[in-house]
């Protein structure tokens, strides 16, 4: 991951090619250095030096011509070419297949050229050739053997009786199993849908059929689902587990129908755990709809297992059928929320625990303060701040941090005016300033106001006084009051939670 | 350009052509099929970057020059026109496409960005010159067995390798494997290629082609059959060394008609579709029969038997497609099927001499 960063950070860089050499240098010299002291060997790179900095040089280069051919030119033939080799007279490219080699003969060679100059490089020759993968084609009969002979036991082994068709559909389950039960960060925000997945890995399809889990963005809800799958696997190796996106099943049922594919059923309705993330994108696909209702009845009343996860509770997913809905809601809910303060804390001291690095408590502190949204965008910033302090060799302290972290909050704006909020709050429930602003106390009116002063309060910090005067209000004690609701409702009632996060979302868009 | 044809060998370029242009791409000339004049022939080539094929046919050329059109409009369009003679010109990037009283104009790419058609240095490549129905066989008989499997890239191929002097085919899916000898050989061969190229060249060939040429270098092969070209990338990796895969003997060997065989197995497939295609076959040394057995739990069961010379007792549960493809595919009236218990590979051979085909299926678990 850290040598990752490096190399990217490299890449983006367009030194001269010297500069890049003694930078990479003294980044190995760290990193050795670094691994020493945590015990570690030594395992920089499988290109060397060279590579990297042919590879940056390259990027420029690839990065100049992109501007220069159409974006189908430039993806059907320089993606996935590299810098092999670069001699004074000669430079070696490597390109994806034996049609780009005469393409780049006859039509790019002179363009390819001219940017190689201008990178400083005047090759009397460019050779290109066909890129393997470290292995040649046509290779001697001793190694071959050698070789292929590890991997022929599994090549052709008996394979196990098909207990049905449909087994033979679906070989793999589609687990990760980097996401497990012990490398979750369990909070207060987290801790009911952590105990109901280990309930549920533990006796599937008895408890909480189906479970039902929804939150935002990077809460840990595929995580949760993919650790109950392999948690199941490793209790029951047979299980036959799927886990796949609703995207995924959306598009192979299209497909099933569009090539009269058979077999699409029988994966889905032969399965003993079946996890489905990102449900919402199911809305609006009737026919997905009442095909995955069927899949649900079989599944369901054979005691298999269901786990869903979707961003909205069931309730709030617009256009999905009544039937559906009820039978989402029969099992179990269960909501994710935002991670607490110190869960934030514990999930970046884990993370730098696990990249062998340990993180001071200030520092934590400060990431966890200041990134509160996204337990995704944490990591980001956590990654960030060890490649960097990797980089320089300093160590990741509370300074380095405080420079990094603006770079991944620059989404914020900081010119947000109090008439932004009232606006773009009025508008989201379809009102006009002046009502908001008005003295009528209709309820279609009353919640939006309250929740605008929510607003006004915590993300500009303004005054109960300014607040009240903002909304034509004289008593301040009525922002207190609508403040205090609004945070009460946060914690109690989706919908308001809801309905205040997409309004935020609104106005940082 | 300006040129004419004749409607039969434009039509027949354009089909073959159209088949390889490419429908999904990000580079839109890429369905488009290029025709350009060569001396006194036509050209008609298409790419899809995996494979590129070329067709020259006669032509009367007026003016030299070249053009790209939609594949699929072109083709469509002049496999409806009536035999006899097609003028084609081009002006403005339009194909002016004229045939007694159907005349049309299609809108084309200049054909400057038509990828260039790759070249083999016919001098550092290995050559082949292979009897066309020699060769119709022997792909036939080990294509039905590459796998489908995109993760597993090296077996979407068949790989063509030299060993102890010949030229060998073989490809396997991981539940059934076929290797074929083709033709002597001095070389030394090792290259898999993709089993849609084999397709592609499979149906180029027509019936009144006699040879096919074959030229491999280390990334790519070209296949000529008559004035039609294939030229494909081969996959990159190694194929898995399945030779001691092949079982020498077996402990029960079944000498069966093949007709016999291919009727038994048919009845019991109408009984295993439930149960993933799982028949099961005893052979039995008293009574000198093979019987397939196999149940569909909610319609019944079945029991085929016919006669066999069998040298000793065994069963086995193989799936029944898999050995109706087997049978498909063996050549002569009798044929050897040999096996080993429940877990080793089955054999299925032709009875001959010097046979040069194995097809092997792997049981399964029962």
């Amino acid at each position: 991951m850290r040598l990752h960063c490096v190399d990217k950070s490299l890449l983006y860089l367009t030194y001269a090619r010297k500069t890049l050499l003694k930078l990479w240098k003294t980044c190995e010299y760290r990193i050795v250095e670094r691994n020493k002291t945590l015990g570690k060997t030594p395992n920089i790179t499988h290109r060397g030096i060279e590579g990297y900095v042919h590879n940056s040089l390259w990027q420029s280069v690839l990065g100049e011509i992109e501007l220069s051919v159409s974006h189908a030119t430039f993806i059907t033939w320089f993606q996935n070419t590299e810098l092999v080799e670069v001699t004074d007279e000669k430079v070696t490219i490597a390109v994806p297949n034996i049609f780009a080699i005469r393409q780049f003969e006859v039509k790019f060679n002179d363009q390819v050229k001219e940017v190689l100059a201008k990178n400083g490089m005047h090759p009397a020759k460019i050779a290109y050739t066909v890129r393997t993968q470290g292995k040649k084609t046509v290779v001697s009969r001793e190694t071959t053997t050698q070789t292929a002979s590890d991997s022929v036991d599994e090549l052709i082994a008996p394979r196990p009786k098909p207990r049905t068709s449909a087994s033979q559909l679906s070989p793999s389950s589609g687990l990760n199993p980097r996401y497990n039960f012990d490398n979750f960060i369990v909070g207060s925000s987290n801790d009911l849908a952590y105990t109901a997945c280990q309930a549920v890995a533990q006796y599937p399809g008895v408890k909480y059929n189906p479970l039902f889990l929804y939150g935002g963005v990077g809460l840990g809800k595929t995580h949760l689902m993919q650790a109950v799958g392999n948690e199941i696997v490793k209790n029951q190796p047979d299980a036959r587990i799927l886990y796949i996106s609703s995207e995924t099943f959306v598009k192979e049922f299209m497909d099933s129908i569009r090539f009269k594919k058979k077999g699409f059923s029988d994966k889905y309705r032969n399965v003993d755990v079946l996890i489905i993330d990102d449900m919402q994108f199911i809305a609006g696909k009737e026919k997905t709809q009442e095909e995955f209702f069927h899949t649900f009845n079989v599944l369901h009343q054979n005691n298999k297992q269901i786990i869903i996860s979707s961003d909205k509770p069931p309730k709030s997913i617009p256009t999905l059928t009544e039937r559906l809905r009820s039978r989402f809601e029969m099992g179990m809910s269960i909501d994710i929320q935002m991670p607490d303060f110190e869960t934030r804390c514990a999930i970046l001291e884990a993370k730098a625990a696990l990249s062998g690095v340990e993180l001071n408590h200030e520092t934590a502190e400060y990431l966890a303060n200041n990134i509160k949204t996204n337990i995704r965008e944490l990591e980001g910033a956590l990654n960030q701040l060890l490649a960097y302090a990797e980089m320089r060799g300093i160590e990741p302290d509370i300074t380095t941090a405080e420079g990094l972290v603006g770079n991944v909050r620059h989404s914020r704006p900081q010119h947000l005016t109090s008439k932004q909020i009232i606006d773009k709050t009025a508008k989201y429930f379809q009102l006009t300033t002046p009502e908001m602003c008005s003295s009528r106390r209709d309820k279609h009116i009353v919640t939006p106001r309250q929740i605008a002063m929510y607003l006004l309060r915590s993300e500009l910090h303004l005054s109960f006084p300014k607040i009240a005067g903002e909304l034509g209000r004289k008593d301040h004690t009525t922002a207190i009051h609508s403040v205090e609701k609004i945070e009460k409702s946060i914690k109690l009632d989706f919908t308001i939670r809801e309905q205040v996060a997409e309004i935020k979302e609104k106005l940082y868009a | 350009m300006e040129l004419s044809v004749t409607q039969e060998n434009l039509s027949k370029a354009l089909t073959a052509a159209s088949r390889v242009a490419s429908t999904k791409t990000q580079l839109p000339i890429l369905s488009n099929i290029l025709l350009r004049t060569d001396s006194n022939r036509l050209l008609v080539a298409a790419t899809n970057l995996e494979i590129a094929t070329t067709q020259l046919i006669g032509a009367k050329i007026t003016k030299p020059g070249s053009i790209t059109v939609p594949a699929k409009l072109i083709a469509e369009f002049v496999s409806s026109l009536p035999k006899g003679n097609v003028e084609l010109l081009v002006k403005n990037d339009h194909l002016h496409i004229t045939a007694g009283g159907f005349s049309s104009v299609i809108n084309g790419i200049a054909s400057d960005d038509f990828p260039e058609l790759p070249t083999i240095d016919e001098t550092s490549s290995i050559q082949y010159s292979i009897n066309a129905a020699d060769f119709k066989q022997a792909v036939s008989q080990t294509i039905l067995t590459a796998s489908n499997d995109a993760t597993r890239p090296v077996l979407t191929g068949v790989y063509w390798h030299s060993y102890e002097g010949s030229l060998y085919l073989a490809a396997t899916d991981g539940y059934r494997l076929t290797e074929k000898r083709l033709v002597e050989t001095q070389s030394d061969v090792a290259a898999i290629i993709p089993a849609t190229t084999l397709q592609e060249v499979l149906r180029t060939l027509s019936d009144d082609i006699s040879e096919v040429d074959m030229l491999f270098d280390e990334t790519q092969v070209r296949f000529r059959a008559g004035e039609s070209e294939v030229t494909s990338r081969l996959i990159d990796g190694n194929f898995p060394d399945y030779r001691q895969l092949i079982p020498a003997s077996s402990e029960s060997v079944v000498v069966i008609e093949k007709s016999e065989f291919v009727r038994i197995t048919k009845i019991a497939g109408l009984f295993a579709r439930e149960s993933g295609g799982s028949v099961t076959l005893t052979a039995s040394s008293d009574d000198k029969t093979l019987a397939i057995h196999s149940i569909a739990s909610q319609l019944g069961e079945n029991t085929s038997t016919s006669t066999a010379e069998v040298s000793a007792e065994g069963q086995v549960t193989l799936n029944s497609r898999y050995l109706a493809d087997a049978l498909s595919v063996l050549t002569g009236p009798t044929v050897q099927f040999r096996f080993s218990g429940k877990l080793s590979p089955c054999v299925l051979s032709t009875v001959s001499k010097n046979s040069d085909y194995v097809h092997i299926v792997m049981p399964l678990k029962s």
